[in-house]
């Protein structure tokens, strides 16, 4: 059990404030941040609870949606306008973790979530990612892990940012109102900066926009059970006239853009691995196949 | 009077002689062609309410006035040597009680409870008892060990190059296997992989200690309340009447929770030393570090036949991974004594690990050997060109095949005729196609034993509201049977089980009776209540005899009244009990000895359905038929419960379920919940579950028990479905979408 101060500020900038203090870290529903405070990973002396600021409405913004960062993934699931004109989101929402953790879990929180990789959740292991020198994985037990070789193995969890990352939204910050595409939240963790969020100390992501809805789209994913299980991989597919966008977790460290024409570009899977490519074919395959016009 | 008398009872494939206390007993037996009344109706546990509204009281919910928290340190490392660890600055922590390391802690079952050299990844080390769990925490830090890293073997095939084994191996032969072999017109070989189960209790191991000068009163959440009780009296010198355990409610043990465990032992010598009660709950991760696992197999089958399908010879080796404890579950009895065949050479090599002990679960052993052996003896099937149901019965056997003894009752020819019925077996092969999602149906047997016995004792009394109290020597697990006690009372006093209170679950109170294992519970206790009842059914109709004047032969007691045959009479029982004032009618029973010579098993068969979407890689069960043999059934609402359990539990093995090591550090990588996949609510298939047996002629009341053959078959069944589905057979469970899809590639 560790200690740690909470704050539940009402505004954005007071939220800034007091994350850009050294070891705060943003908490939406906390699903994932308090299993990481339990285990000692990256914890938190401070923890700043941005459910009191008021980012909790989905509404329409021209043609498309914006959606508040604490809206829960359960409200989001329930949305009917979304469920209608932007698909991908309401199966992503909906497959997600089970209905207790979408009911806590929040749209940013999914979207910023760690990694779940087994060597990165133990107790015991500080591991490359955690700032440490090894990938155990690499050297271990990778069954579950990516496609593409790299200084992490790990995969991009979160089966929003595929759906969203189809959609073409853009992402509001704390200090970057004007958003930012989905992509530029994510960055590639390197020897000098482990981290796979893009966000500078006290940024904080504020509400996801779909600028227009899809002509159809779509969401497959793959799991290990029927119900509370991460993706072993998701794909979103999204059609906007002939323009065809497909996006997929769980076979790279980010989520990533596909080739409509060549899914598995740039994705030669590693030595545990080889099996999601035969995975992630059939999914793509699979979401294209349904928002084919 | 009481007898001693010499006992031998099958425990989990283990043969128990034993010296057992019993009464003389006249309580009639039922007849065969009347029911019983309340038994065999379904009755809604008499605990649900409390468990649905949080007012059970479980173990780890315990607070007692000045408790402390306790918390264990654990070797982070697979094995290492204890180099300095530094009790004194925990113990200068603020609000700290007591603190132990190595060498400070009486053993447990004649094993060290806090090592210096600890031989696996979780190893409890050290333990601190303070005021709040943060304090324990605080001081946890503060006890700044330094280990020596040691090598580590967690790999089966390395461990078998070692030779190092943690029991004996264990050879069986009958006949001339290798002779059988050479001659027989068909043979097959195969091996299976079976991967390592955790429990993952809903209820974590626990224990709360309160030591006084009088004495020591353990709560635990334990499967075994008097071997706790013998193993606190080994561990710390006391007498019996000196340590009182108690378990209330549990939240499950599958087995591995027979006595204290390590956990009480710690708690106890914490609250001696603080002179205050000590809690400790493992965490999940401990849990699943030290607490026991099915043990992982790798299964060797060379079976020989006639072109008929009929079983000449098989060997057998298992190689079974028991980590650091644990004995050699009988991983090969499901090759030994479900059919008819009489060339046997059969090697079981229990293997040490530095991993946690493994522990007893849900029918150990017996589960995945008979996962494996189902599995092969279908491709046996396919190989004579026979269903493989008509291969079963063909193999059946009316003795068992290793002694040669009869069974007390046998109905597994009618479960395979009434689960394929159900099943639609007959078109099985009208569900398979070549799309993305491929469907097939498979069927295993179940063999188990079950047939109870003593010691079990029970006692009731009954005062002026009529409301009588049992109290019987055991403790619920959880799958029930306080519930079926209850039935069983109420028939003898003509009154609803929900009448009845049952007290369990305590040391101190009277009687004395199994641990909950071995399908033996209900069985044993059983007629050790319906004997109690009789006695008491005894004195009250002589009381009614006194009072209404009418011989006591002539009347019954029945929906809670007191009635003449002849109709004439009807009044209430309590008219009789209030005239007892504050006096009571006690009655008190014990359980008889099984006959002699005679095998006591239970049978079954389950045939799944399965889907297999070859795009996801993932398996869903359709639909599960479960028919078993269990003799009588008690309530048939409980008894449903056990079989969905049961499957589900079944499920997770073959479709989830396994404990992944990682083969560089030697460490658990998926320890908690989030990554080790049980089943969930949503991987439960329709289940048709039917019980074909007729009361055991040959056992008190009939009963056999039901705790582990509900999961015996399930993965069996799903194995042989999968194969069936897609025209190949995966050999490594559980069969996740990874294993299925690299098996289709």
């Amino acid at each position: 059990m560790r200690t740690f101060a909470y704050a539940r500020p009402a505004r954005v900038e007071d939220a800034a404030a007091a994350l850009s203090q050294p070891a705060a870290r943003a908490m939406g529903g906390g699903t994932d941040l308090i299993t990481q405070q339990h285990r000692g990973i990256l914890a938190a002396e401070s923890v700043v609870d941005l459910r009191g600021l008021g980012l909790d409405a989905i509404a329409a913004e021209g043609e498309g949606v914006r959606i508040g960062a604490t809206v829960t993934l359960a409200d989001l699931g329930r949305d009917e306008a979304v469920r209608e004109r932007f698909a991908v989101l309401h199966q992503a929402a909906s497959a997600a973790a089970s209905p207790q953790l979408r009911e806590m879990g929040t749209v940013a929180g999914n979207l910023c979530q760690q990694v779940r990789c087994w060597y990165f959740r133990h107790p015991d292991l500080t591991c490359w990612l955690r700032g440490g020198d090894t990938c155990y994985a690499q050297v271990g037990d990778h069954r579950k892990h990516g496609l593409e070789p790299g200084d992490c193995i790990s995969v991009a969890p979160s089966d929003l940012a595929a759906a969203l990352l189809a959609l073409d939204a853009t992402v509001d910050t704390s200090s970057r109102p004007q958003g930012i595409p989905l992509a530029d939240l994510y960055r590639k963790a390197s020897d000098e900066n482990r981290s796979t969020l893009a966000l500078a100390p006290g940024e904080f992501v504020t509400a996801v926009v779909v600028p227009r809805a899809p002509d159809a789209s779509a969401y497959e994913r793959a799991g290990e059970r029927h119900a509370w299980s991460f993706a072993l991989a998701g794909v979103a597919a999204a059609r906007f006239g002939d323009q065809l966008r497909l996006a997929a977790i769980g076979v790279s460290n980010l989520p990533r853009l596909l080739d409509p024409a060549d899914p598995l570009a740039g994705l030669p899977g590693l030595e545990q691995t080889a099996w999601k490519r035969r995975l992630l074919s059939g999914l793509a395959g699979q979401a294209l196949a349904r928002v084919s016009g | 009077m009481a007898r001693l008398i010499k006992t031998e009872a099958v425990v989990e494939g283990r043969t128990e002689v034993r010296w057992t206390l019993v009464e003389e007993d006249s309580t009639p037996e039922w007849p065969a062609d009347q029911p019983p009344g309340v038994v065999g109706e379904p009755t809604t546990r008499l605990t649900a309410g409390a468990r649905l509204s949080g007012s059970a009281r479980y173990t780890s919910d315990m607070q007692l006035p000045r408790q402390l928290e306790a918390t264990v340190l654990r070797s982070p490392h697979a094995n290492a040597r204890l180099t300095s660890i530094s009790l004194d600055a925990a113990r200068a922590v603020p609000g700290v009680r007591a603190v132990i390391g190595p060498g400070d802690c009486p053993q447990f079952d004649g094993e060290a409870v806090l090592h210096d050299e600890p031989p696996y990844g979780g190893a409890a080390v050290a333990a601190i008892a303070a005021e709040t769990r943060e304090a324990a925490d605080e001081a946890m830090a503060a006890l700044d060990p330094q280990w020596e890293p040691l090598g580590f073997v967690v790999d089966l095939d390395q461990s078998l190059e070692n030779q190092t084994f943690q029991d004996d191996p264990v050879e069986y032969e009958r006949g001339d296997a290798e002779t059988a072999l050479a001659a027989a017109e068909l043979t097959i070989t195969s091996d299976y992989l079976a991967p390592a189960q955790l429990h993952n209790s809903m209820e974590p191991h626990c224990a709360v200690a309160d030591w006084r000068p009088d004495g020591l009163t353990l709560w635990s959440s334990t499967q075994g309340i008097y071997q706790a009780r013998s193993q606190l009296c080994g561990s710390f010198g006391l007498d019996q009447e000196h340590v009182r355990v108690i378990c209330h409610f549990m939240g499950g043990g599958f087995g591995s929770k027979f006595g204290c465990g390590p956990e009480g032992v710690i708690a106890a010598e914490l609250s001696r030393r603080a002179g205050r009660p000590v809690r400790l709950v493992l965490s999940r991760r401990d849990e699943n570090l030290s607490t026991g696992y099915r043990t992982p197999a790798r299964f060797s089958f060379t079976i020989g036949a006639g072109c008929d399908g009929r079983l000449q010879a098989v060997e057998a080796s298992a190689v079974m991974g028991l980590g650091t404890g644990g004995w050699a579950y009988p991983v090969l009895e499901p090759v030994k004594s479900v059919y008819a065949c009489e060339h046997q050479h059969l090697m079981t090599l229990p293997m040490r690990l530095n991993l946690g002990p493994a522990a007893a679960f849900r029918a150990p052993g017996v589960m995945e050997g008979t996962w494996a052996f189902e599995q092969a003896l279908d491709e046996l099937a396919e190989a004579a060109g026979l269903d493989p149901l008509e291969l079963r019965r063909r193999n059946h056997t009316d003795v068992d095949p290793s002694t040669g003894r009869p069974y007390t009752s046998k109905r597994l020819l009618e479960s395979y005729d009434l689960a394929a019925e159900l099943a639609g077996w007959d078109a099985r092969d009208e569900l398979r196609s070549d799309g993305r999602v491929r469907r097939g149906m498979g069927c295993a047997s179940q063999y188990w034993w079950g047939g109870g016995g003593p010691p079990a004792y029970a006692d009731v009394r009954i005062g002026s509201d009529a409301k009588p109290v049992l109290t019987v020597g055991m403790q619920d697990l959880g799958t029930g049977v306080t519930t079926a006690c209850a039935v069983v009372l109420a028939e003898r006093l003509g009154i609803r089980p929900d009448q009845v209170t049952v007290r369990t679950g305590d040391t101190d109170l009277a009687g004395h009776g199994p641990f909950s294992g071995g399908s033996m519970t209900l069985a044993s206790v059983a007629p050790a209540v319906r004997s109690a009842g009789h006695h008491v059914r005894t004195q009250l109709l002589e009381l009614a005899a006194d009072m209404f004047e009418i011989a006591a032969s002539d009347l019954e007691l029945t929906e809670g009244e007191v009635r003449s045959t002849d109709g004439t009479l009807r009044r209430p029982i309590h008219d009789v009990t209030e005239k007892l004032g504050n006096a009571w009618v006690t009655g008190s029973g014990s359980r008889a000895p099984n006959p002699d010579g005679m095998a006591v098993n239970t049978f079954g068969c389950q045939i799944a359905q399965v889907a297999v979407d070859t795009l996801t890689g993932l398996i869903t069960v359709e639909r599960v038929v479960a028919v078993h043999d269990i003799g009588r059934v008690v309530n048939p609402m409980g008894a449903r419960s056990q079989v969905l359990g049961g499957i589900l539990q079944g499920i997770g093995f073959a479709l989830s379920e396994e404990r992944v090591v990682d083969p560089t550090t030697g460490t658990v990588v998926n320890a908690g919940l989030e990554d080790y996949k049980i089943p969930t609510l949503a991987d439960l298939p329709e289940v048709e579950c039917r019980f074909v047996g007729e009361p055991d002629p040959e056992l008190a009341l009939g009963i056999k028990g039901l705790g582990e053959p509900p999961i015996i078959p399930t993965p069996g069944a799903i194995g042989n479905a999968v194969a069936h589905a897609l025209g190949l057979r995966l050999r490594e469970a559980p069969y996740t979408p990874r294993r299925v899809l690299e098996a289709l590639q």
